[in-house]
């Protein structure tokens, strides 16, 4: 297990490295030239030079590549060009709450998503069956920012029950930062009125970005579990007159487990791409609206910072599924 | 021992529960989140960073007129420049030597004096950092010859006479020298540590603790400022400012009474939604910030200026302004806002008519013009207008039997590929704010030659006689001579075509019923905060 584990973070290295190579001479493909924009309105060509030389961006790409890796590997991601502050201090700043959104999301999709999948499999072809399989199919090809605004129309505007936007309302100082996830922070700090306001501040925008993957598994469990049901220790089961829920339940629903539990690590990746449109509606903090102001400002390092952290994230949520299918299932638990 | 931790602990859970279900209470309660009477929440786009000599773009102005103070401010609608700071100045014969007299008794947030030392440090920085406000100063004021000849005076030798000088003082934020001295590294000015705090003596200070890049602003009240609060008899004591990135959601937390204003480009298509809604109106105010569609006048067919005319004639003005943007902006026939001094009153522009539009294009194609060419015109994605300009363009030269292609771009982009003749794009749109109110600002900038290679001359237009004429306006110190040479020069690039030149701004605010005392000039598009309460 320990070898494993070992042997799959020394693996990451070189992905993250060709994750870095491939962001780097793609940002620089683009002819993009921040020296312009920061050298402000009325500045002369020289002027722009000057700046281009100091940013060192007259360098050929290659040793621009190799200085930046000495920094990164050195745990610093520069400064961003434009708001003169430190990267890694604006990302830690905001990967909480994109990692709250994101497991917010993870567990409604997960938690949803392996419920709903049970209950059509069990009562599978029944109108119950029926009804998920609509909803399911609506739920992978509905467009989040649509799904996103019709949830502000409906429960912020006309029954006024959720909030529109932000992680607490405006001006409510927010828990002592611990781990940076204010309804953790919140109990730990024994707070009751930023866990609430959190909680309902989450609500929306967690349901927007969990709806696709929640579909997803669901329909990756009731295939699975029907699958699984046509064993032949569940006809024997069912012979000896196990209740029907206790077949279901514990034996063949852990045996089903395997491909959904897969999805859902692949989902991680997707819900921290898609929390940049999310981001953007629910006007969430974190790293997805940072992105996409790097990118409109072509601010290089915090684009390849902020791809960094997310390729690192997807790398160690991968492992972690991996470990966890070892726990479900003993097969391959034994050859890890 | 165990049982008095217990005992506090079950305390504390029992506090949790309660405000638990306070905060239920609350919650339910129909003003979720509604600012307070002394509250504000003004959801408009953020600087990038809040160090004002080193980000100057429109989001840093609310920061600026609000945490700083300047020499000399713009105030109202046509912006009349107003001693600050200051309470005068003197100009010799030469027009080199400026000298200004400081107000006393000026605090900063710090409690200490504002001296005639803070405005040298606080130009020189500028002059230092080469960033933003600096290429307005940089060509002709060398940073030694900022001086203070006594506690409240300060006295700049100019290299050349520059007559804007004056209209290009609001643009520098006074800083308190000896707390941004406190904090430089490696001689970086102390940029790193402003970009986060604040070294100002404005109506508002800034809250450090709470500021999450373009996202929160918290700014309090400063009940010190040299002007006082004597014509303010509510004045907000805390403003929220909060950069909400999404349209929709921004115009629906205004109307659910979650903030009290939003940006300046409220969507025509949502003017009619704001005002309709019960206690919120749009603010409408005739701005200084020209539409422009650039031309590569180096590139052909670029080059031939009747070319460039068909396309003037070609652009439907009318139907974009009060199809498009439903009748929300002002026709602007040349470079200079219409609204100010140097625009000439009678200059009629081009008039959308493809009768004349072809006449000119035939014309050019037989001056050997190479009209079939595909041309490019670069739109920026995230500003809708510019591709809706670019379409209206495109369809109606088809119409004339012209190829044009439509390129999403973005603005560093954009102004990155403007070093050479050959990277400028064909055509680009874009437009032209309102940083210092003077046509060098417009005109100045965009078609003196001197300046080929910065975004703002992109059309690479070259004409001996209006270099002559925009040159001799920037150095004369008399006005009349000036706004005389300004008209000429409009007179010829608009008849050379050498871009199209659509309309000017009428920014529109969405704002609660509550907030009063707006008061809206080009700069700063009314984010100045001093004057501004709310009533119930």
């Amino acid at each position: 297990m320990i070898l494993f584990l070992i042997r799959r973070l020394l693996l990451v290295i070189p992905v993250l490295l060709g994750l870095l190579l491939l962001t780097f001479v793609m940002i620089r493909m683009v002819p993009t030239d921040p020296a312009a924009a920061l050298a402000g309105e009325n500045a002369t060509a020289a002027q722009i030079a000057a700046i281009r030389t100091d940013l060192g961006l007259d360098r050929p790409v290659v040793l621009q590549f190799l200085s930046y890796l000495g920094q990164v590997l050195q745990g610093d991601f520069g400064v961003s060009l434009y708001s003169n502050r430190a990267i890694g201090a604006d990302i830690l700043q905001r990967l909480p709450a994109t990692l709250e959104l994101t497991f917010v999301a993870l567990i409604f999709a997960a938690v949803g998503g392996i419920a709903i999948g049970t209950a059509a499999a069990v009562w599978h072809n029944s109108w119950f069956d029926h009804l998920i399989r609509l909803v399911t199919v609506a739920g992978l090809a509905m467009a989040s920012f649509w799904l996103a605004i019709m949830l502000q129309f409906v429960f912020s505007m006309d029954l006024g029950w959720l909030p529109l936007r932000g992680r607490l309302p405006t001006g409510m100082t927010p828990p002592m930062a611990i781990t940076g996830l204010y309804t953790v922070d919140s109990i730990l700090t024994l707070n009751g009125t930023t866990l609430w306001a959190s909680l309902r501040h989450l609500a929306l925008p967690g349901a927007t970005l969990a709806f696709g993957g929640l579909a997803t598994v669901a329909r990756f469990t009731r295939s699975s579990l029907l699958e699984t049901l046509q064993n032949d220790y569940i006809t024997y089961e069912r012979a000896v007159g196990f209740p029907r829920w206790r077949i279901v339940l514990p034996y063949a629903l852990r045996n089903s487990l395997v491909s959904p539990l897969n999805q859902i690590g692949l989902l991680f990746g997707g819900f921290i791409s898609g929390a940049v449109v999310v981001e953007a509606i629910f006007d969430w903090p974190g790293l997805g609206s940072y992105l996409v102001g790097a990118i409109l400002t072509a601010d290089f390092n915090a684009t390849l910072a902020v791809t960094l952290v997310v390729g690192v994230i997807y790398a160690l949520v991968n492992i972690a599924v991996d470990l966890v299918q070892g726990l479900i299932d003993p097969r391959i638990g034994k050859d890890l | 021992m165990t049982k008095i931790l217990s005992q506090s602990l079950r305390n504390r859970l029992l506090a949790g529960a309660a405000s638990v279900a306070l905060a239920t209470a609350a919650v339910f309660g129909v003003t979720t989140g509604a600012a307070s009477a002394t509250e504000m929440v003004w959801a408009d786009t953020l600087p990038s960073g809040l160090d004002p000599h080193v980000v100057f773009d429109v989001p840093m102005q609310m920061y600026m007129l609000n945490v700083y103070d300047n020499l000399y401010r713009y105030q109202g609608n046509p912006p009349v420049l107003e001693p600050w700071l200051a309470t005068g100045h003197e100009v010799s014969d030469d027009g080199l030597t400026w000298k200004f007299k400081l107000r006393e008794g000026v605090k900063f947030h710090d409690g200490s004096d504002l001296t005639a030392e803070d405005v040298v440090y606080s130009f020189q920085r500028v002059l230092g950092l080469k960033r933003g406000p600096a290429s307005a100063f940089l060509t002709y004021l060398k940073p030694e010859n900022v001086t203070a000849p006594d506690p409240l005076t300060v006295q700049f030798k100019l290299d050349t006479p520059y007559a804007p000088f004056l209209s290009a003082m609001p643009l520098v934020s006074i800083l308190n020298a000896d707390v941004v001295k406190s904090h430089e590294v490696n001689g970086d000015w102390g940029s790193a540590w402003l970009s986060s705090n604040e070294a100002g003596s404005g109506a508002y200070t800034f809250d450090a603790a709470t500021y999450v890049p373009q996202d929160t602003v918290d700014m309090a009240r400063f009940a010190d400022h040299f002007r006082g609060w004597a014509d303010n008899a509510a004045p907000i004591d805390t403003v929220h400012a909060r950069f909400i990135k999404e349209n929709s959601t921004r115009i629906l937390a205004l109307l659910n009474g979650e903030v009290q204003a939003t940006d300046s480009y409220l969507p025509s298509d949502q003017v009619e939604r704001v005002e309709s809604a019960e206690g919120t109106h749009v603010a409408t105010d005739e701005s200084m910030r020209v539409m422009v569609i650039r031309m590569n006048n180096a590139k052909p067919p670029f080059d031939n200026a009747n070319f460039r005319r068909c396309l003037s004639y070609a652009f439907n003005y009318d139907g974009f302004i009060d199809v498009i943007m439903q009748g929300h902006a002002k026709r602007n026939p040349g470079p200079i806002p219409a609204t100010l001094w140097g625009s000439p009153a009678d200059l009629k522009g081009y008039t959308y008519d493809l009768d004349k539009a072809k006449a000119a294009c035939d014309l050019a194609k037989s001056e050997g013009a190479p009209i079939d060419r595909k041309v490019e015109i670069h739109t920026q994605s995230e500003l809708d207008l510019t591709l809706q300009a670019a379409q209206v363009l495109q369809a109606e030269a088809m119409g004339l039997g012209l190829n044009i292609e439509i390129v999403p771009d973005t603005w560093a982009n954009l102004t990155g590929s403007m070093g050479s003749k050959d990277t400028t794009p064909d055509m680009w749109i874009h437009w032209v704010s309102t940083y210092f109110v003077d046509p060098e600002n417009w005109i100045g900038q965009m078609y003196d030659s001197q300046f080929h290679g910065t975004w703002k001359a992109s059309s690479w237009y070259t004409n001996a006689k209006v270099d002559e004429l925009l040159r001799k306006a920037r150095t004369s110190t008399d006005q009349a001579a000036r706004q005389a040479d300004y008209e000429d020069a409009s007179r010829i690039v608009v008849d050379e075509a050498a871009d199209i030149w659509i309309y000017n701004t009428i920014q529109m605010r969405g704002m609660s019923d509550k907030v009063k005392g707006y008061n809206f000039s080009p700069v700063g598009s009314g984010a100045e905060f001093r004057t501004l309460s709310l009533t119930d």
